[in-house]
């Protein structure tokens, strides 16, 4: 092989770490986003048995947003294995006692299981805040795109904005606000 | 094996109609122990024997020698073609049988056809490289010419023409050497036979064309690119700049870096490696490419130049020698 040849299938190979911020993300929806960097899926490359996956950094995971009533209906199964081993735990005492658990078992759950999904998944790193170690920070050349926009909420506007923005009505001084 | 498949039917046909399970079974449990049995036997005997098709009765070697002339589209003049499949080693053995036997009939071996049609190819080549390829320096062409006149090149292209049966050597299959000598003996002889032009087509058509899509670059080893590009560079007073223009995974052992050469502040080219070394040198050579018109995506070379094309070594630069 000729030394173009050699760098040529070097930089078609590199692995790219890219970023994705968790922040009031729904992780099942997000979950098929990263399972296609994960996998390499968004590679010309790409096949099944080509191993060309990128790496996924993950952050914020304690942010995530569920969907509806879903911290409160949606629960988790395990069993131990024994009799009268079963378990259901709910989303937020799931995500109470690991805030990286639910975006980790919605990406796992995206992808089909194979040998290789265990692989796959070790290329996903999670952080549930945005303290990311320097070294792993420096891999990081590309940022996902997030789904949706994060909204901004009135009580994280200062006080002193919300006060000069323009009214339409002022409320009658003996008025009750409930 | 044609035997068997061919009376297999016959042998079947009674169980035609009837299920054996699955598969069919096609092959007979004889033929397996029967096959190995006679490969022991012939292990013994010492090996498969091959025959030189030359000791067959009806073999005729006037009529394939016309024959051979004619597949090529060629009018050979028939004792020099003779001449040049007539291998030294042959004459050699041919004359200590004669010494035996006590008489002297003269035969020629093919060693001057061969110098002279080895010259010829060479000479015409080069002509024709710095014909097909223009900005190509002369190194680079003497590398490809190099490449085109090598034993193993010659010997495939001699094989393939069908000369392996017709060379008269004193052993049988002839090794590399032998076949690549008698095609250049051959080329000898169409240069008598034919003229420098016609000799010319049957070089460009059966040796140039070996050309056809292999990286003419890797023909030539640049030891230090950059230092060369630089020096090519600094001719034309322009001002050259390698930029790190991306990188991935730097602390990891699959980190990749691309660094692109700017010329006066316009990409000249880019290269990759997992060093920034080696990106800048990888970078150095694409450039060279580019400046040599031997990209990877450069028009592929032109095959049907007729003539012999004439000689431009004067205007031509040389790059070890500025």
């Amino acid at each position: 092989m000729s030394a173009a040849k050699r760098v040529q299938q070097w930089a078609t190979f590199a692995r790219t770490w890219h970023i994705f911020d968790c922040k009031w993300q729904d992780p099942y929806l997000s979950a098929n986003v990263i399972k296609k960097y994960l996998m390499g899926m968004h590679k010309p490359i790409y096949h099944p048995m080509n191993d060309c996956g990128d790496v996924v950094v993950c952050i914020n995971s304690r942010d995530i947003a569920l969907r509806g009533d879903d911290w409160r209906q949606r629960a988790y199964f395990h069993h131990t294995g024994y009799p009268g081993g079963a378990s259901w735990t709910l989303a937020w005492e799931v995500h109470n006692k690991d805030p990286t658990m639910i975006i980790k078992k919605a990406v796992y759950r995206s992808m089909k299981g194979n040998l290789q999904r265990r692989h796959t998944m070790q290329r996903m790193l999670i952080y549930p805040g945005e303290e990311v170690p320097e070294d792993i920070m420096q891999n990081v050349t590309n940022q996902i795109r997030q789904l949706r926009p994060v909204p901004t909420r009135l009580d994280h506007i200062p006080e002193d904005e919300v006060k000069k923005y323009p009214k339409v009505m002022e409320y009658p001084e003996d008025y009750v606000l409930k | 094996m044609a035997f068997i498949r061919r009376y297999l039917p016959l042998v079947t046909g009674g169980f035609k109609n009837v299920y054996i399970g699955g598969q069919r079974k096609e092959i007979h449990r004889y033929v397996a122990p029967t096959l190995m049995v006679l490969k022991r036997r012939e292990d013994k005997q010492g090996g498969k024997v091959i025959k030189p098709r030359n000791t067959f009765l009806e073999w005729n070697l006037e009529a394939e020698m016309y024959a051979f002339g004619k597949r090529l589209n060629e009018n050979f003049d028939p004792d020099l073609l003779l001449q040049a499949f007539t291998d030294r080693s042959y004459v050699i053995k041919e004359e200590m049988k004669q010494k035996e036997m006590e008489f002297d009939i003269q035969m020629k071996d093919n060693r001057n056809l061969a110098e002279e049609g080895r010259k010829f190819m060479k000479q015409y080549i080069q002509l024709y490289l710095e014909a097909a390829l223009p900005k190509f320096p002369i190194e680079g062409i003497n590398g490809i010419c190099d490449h085109l006149m090598s034993e193993n090149v010659l010997a495939n292209v001699s094989l393939h023409l069908g000369t392996k049966d017709i060379i008269l050597a004193d052993e049988y299959p002839v090794d590399n050497t032998t076949l690549a000598n008698a095609f250049v003996a051959i080329v000898g002889a169409l240069l008598h036979s034919s003229g420098e032009e016609q000799t010319a087509h049957f070089v460009r058509d059966f040796v140039i064309t070996n050309l056809q899509g292999q990286d003419v670059n890797e023909f030539w080893h640049i030891e230090e690119p950059w230092i060369m590009l630089t020096d090519l560079i600094a001719k034309t007073g322009s001002n050259l700049e390698p930029r790190l223009i991306g990188e991935v995974g730097k602390n990891t052992l699959l980190a990749c870096y691309r660094v692109g050469l700017y010329l006066d502040k316009k990409m000249l080219s880019s290269g990759f490696g997992e060093t920034i070394a080696t990106a800048k040198e990888m970078a150095a050579r694409e450039a060279l490419k580019k400046i040599f018109g031997t990209e990877e995506n450069q028009y592929p070379i032109n095959f049907k130049l007729n003539g012999i094309p004439k000689s431009s070594s004067k205007s031509r630069y040389q790059v070890s020698a500025s």
